[in-house]
């Protein structure tokens, strides 16, 4: 599983601009709405209902969004990177700047726990995040986030 | 050489301040500290360049006894009841249980492959069987490192009570060894028990009456960490003047007057840290000079296989045995097993034989002190590196460093923080006014630069800014994630992710919901439980930070406890990266050594400059 097989180029902002949690989920819904043709208020949903259970926030400003959506037919990413850093109640606190949301089919198991853990692995990587932090053009956002060097094995 | 008068006060003196500086210098290359006190006492004595000729055993004795109720009295201080509540019962198999079979197997071994008899061996077996309380004290709570509080916690508990058993079985087989062997009878038994339970009773009684007579009592503030220390010694004399044993009572009075409120706890803290230090210092020291390093070389051989046979067949099986009942995973009974730390204790115990006149006394002490050097050096370097190998070293709480606390009162139930305002302080982010305080906090003064600021009129907070603020105990960590430095260091991180897993949920998130997201197997009937239950139910009776269990395709891991209750759950989506393999423990050894070997360079760099 590699993050080029879960988004696509048209899946990555390069500048939202937001200036809370609840606002950025919402754009994020609508924008994965566009990409899916599911409702709007159902992403947003099944977004919220996640942070619910503990925030997504996994601290150095990133955040990873994710649910399972009935009625999707694959693995979906979105990548965005927020103007101005963000409070998402982050397990340390930070405002976060960079969001990745995954989105599951309701039948996806072991996949969706892959991809999870891949954009996971993703954003461990330090160097990585600055350099997504470097830029604000989504081609070079794109580029950087599918290079295949990045935080692999 | 003599040691007199002037000699003795510049020699002494100057042995301890170049100590502190080995000490210093140890700590950088992760030598253990204890061994480095033990060798300066080496060469100090009389085969080294120090040539001081020491072999009074009784003073040695008799110090060595006041510095290690000191040490013990510190240790109980510094053991909250969390700690105990935790630890008690499997420390106390292994203090008991676990020391008659260490001494046991460890002395059979004695006898059957060296001349020591069948006595004398056990009598070898009994010097060597328990943890030192100085050594585990000090490495497990090594700076930086935060060790899975179920293993720290038993170690620390077992070191703490485990020398009775010691000392009883020591002296008993020294009776014998030098009585000619009468069997031992149900006397014996009888004084045992007396000992622990007077031991225990007395050191319960002491702490109470010694918080009483604290609180009492109005005398210089300078006064009652002395107060303290005077009373804790006399608990220990006392004690063993009454036949019961000294050695628990001044444990365990430590550990109640530890945890009842008392005046100047901060002040009676830090001074007993010192003084700990001190004893710590004095001890190894003063036990490295009484050693004669040549007559011990000709023991080298049967100590150091005794040692071997000590850490490597009887501890581990000892300790496996003994923790059978508390159901503790076998990366936890491996690292006990490992950590039996042995310290200034046996070296102390093997003055018994000499003492007692028992034939051939000297050479148990020879034996003893190769056996905790050899203990010392491969199991003190070690540790934390089998701590990482097994998967028992626990991310540090991120705040903790940058917040000082200043002492109320008893009874106010408010604290004060004080915080240095780093780069990355959250607070920076507000204006003053708007800054977002925790309830029932207030922010008390801010210092600029020395100057104290009229905060009606400051704009914003800025790094550096010193910031007084009060509040309930329980609300000092919201304090923190507001003030405190974010900072996190690249290993820290990667043990944060490897140990706490990718994603935090809270401990009330519905099982059912955790299950569909994550595939986890849930019984129907658990699907509206709390996740915190849902783990519980799969833990042991108390779960640690650090805790886990393999559920489907994740596991689930504690990380975080408020008030003995899970809080916050990890998730760990790929639980195969976390799995010990030989390969990773390869790697893990690599670490390690490019860990020391970046120790020893900046060591180097920091000489040049």
């Amino acid at each position: 599983m590699e993050i080029v097989d879960l988004l696509g180029p048209e899946a990555v902002i390069g500048q939202l601009k937001v200036t809370s949690k609840k606002q950025a989920l919402q754009e994020l819904a609508q924008r994965a709405a566009r990409l899916t043709g599911i409702q709007e208020r159902t992403i947003f949903d099944v977004l919220i209902e996640r942070e619910r259970l503990g925030t997504t926030g996994v601290g150095h400003g990133i955040a990873i969004p994710h649910g399972k959506l009935p009625g999707l037919a694959q693995l979906r990413g979105l990548f965005a990177r927020c103007d101005h850093p963000i409070d998402f109640d982050s397990i340390d606190e930070m405002p976060v700047d960079l969001i990745f949301v995954l989105l599951a089919p309701d039948t996806a198991g072991a996949d969706h726990l892959k991809a999870l853990a891949r954009v996971s692995r993703l954003f461990r990587d330090r160097a990585m995040c600055e350099k997504l932090r470097g830029t604000s053009d989504p081609e070079a956002l794109y580029a950087l986030l599918t290079s295949k060097t990045n935080g692999g094995h | 050489m003599h040691l007199f008068g002037e000699h003795f006060i510049f020699f002494g003196a100057a042995l301890v301040v170049v100590s502190i500086l080995a000490g210093m210098l140890s700590n950088r290359i992760g030598a253990p500290l204890l061994l480095v006190f033990l060798g300066l006492g080496m060469l100090a004595g009389e085969d080294g360049p120090g040539g001081v000729h020491f072999d009074d055993f009784a003073a040695a004795y008799l110090l060595g006894s006041v510095a290690l109720a000191v040490i013990l009295f510190d240790g109980g201080l510094r053991t909250p009841v969390r700690t105990f509540r935790l630890a008690l019962w499997p420390a106390t198999s292994l203090a008991t249980f676990g020391v008659v079979l260490t001494a046991i197997i460890t002395g059979a071994v004695a006898a059957l492959l060296f001349d020591f008899g069948w006595i004398g061996g056990l009598l070898v077996g009994a010097t060597v069987a328990s943890t030192d309380a100085a050594a585990v004290f000090l490495l497990l709570h090594a700076k930086g490192v935060r060790i899975e509080e179920r293993v720290s916690a038993t170690l620390e508990v077992e070191s703490g009570i485990n020398d009775p058993m010691a000392v009883f079985l020591t002296v008993m087989f020294a009776e014998l060894a030098r009585a000619g062997g009468t069997a031992p009878g149900l006397e014996i038994a009888v004084n045992f028990v007396f000992q622990m339970a007077g031991g225990a009773a007395i050191g319960i009684v002491g702490g109470y009456a010694l918080a009483w007579l604290v609180n009492r009592v109005e005398i210089a503030t300078g006064l009652y960490p002395i107060l303290v220390v005077a009373a804790a010694v006399t608990i220990f004399g006392g004690t063993h003047l009454s036949g019961a044993s000294g050695f628990l009572a001044v444990y365990v009075a430590g550990f109640v007057f530890g945890n009842r409120r008392h005046r100047a706890a901060r002040a009676i803290n830090r001074f007993h840290d010192g003084l700990a230090w001190m004893c710590q210092i004095g001890l190894f020291l003063m036990l490295g000079m009484l050693v004669t390093p040549h007559e011990m070389a000709l023991e080298l051989g049967q100590g150091v296989v005794i040692a071997a046979v000590l850490i490597l067949v009887a501890r581990p099986l000892a300790v496996w045995i003994g923790l059978l009942p508390f159901r503790f995973a076998w990366r936890e009974v491996a690292f006990i097993s490992w950590v039996g730390l042995r310290g200034a204790v046996p070296i102390f115990l093997a003055t018994v034989p000499v003492l007692a006149g028992v034939p051939g006394g000297t050479t148990y002490f020879s034996v003893a002190f190769v056996v905790v050097l050899t203990s010392l050096v491969l199991q003190g370097w070690s540790i934390n590196f089998a701590a990482r190998l097994l998967r028992l070293v626990l991310p540090p709480v991120p705040e903790e460093a940058n917040r000082f606390d200043l002492d109320l009162p008893t009874g106010t139930d408010r604290e004060i923080a004080g915080y240095r305002l780093a780069p990355d302080s959250r607070a920076l982010t507000y204006p003053y006014h708007a800054i977002p305080l925790p309830r029932r906090t207030r922010i008390l003064t801010v210092i600029r630069e020395g100057t104290v600021m009229d905060r009606g009129k400051l704009p914003s907070l800025r790094i550096g800014d010193y910031v007084l603020a009060l509040g309930p105990p329980e609300q000092l960590h919201a304090l923190d994630g507001l003030f405190a430095s974010h900072r996190h260091d690249e290993e820290e991180d990667e043990l944060r992710g490897r140990e706490f897993g990718d994603f935090m949920l809270g401990a009330d998130a519905p099982a059912g919901m955790v299950a569909d997201l994550y595939g986890v197997p849930v019984d129907p009937d658990e699907r509206n439980l709390p996740l915190g239950a849902f783990l519980k139910r799969r833990l042991p009776p108390r779960p640690v930070v650090g805790d886990w269990v393999k559920v489907g395709e994740v596991e689930l891991v504690v990380t975080e406890l408020i008030d003995d209750a899970i809080a916050k759950i990890g998730v760990a989506l790929e639980p195969e990266t976390r799995k010990l393999t030989i390969a990773r423990a390869r790697q893990r050894m690599r670490e390690e050594i490019a860990r020391a070997w970046r120790r020893l360079q900046r060591l180097g760099r920091r000489r040049r400059t």
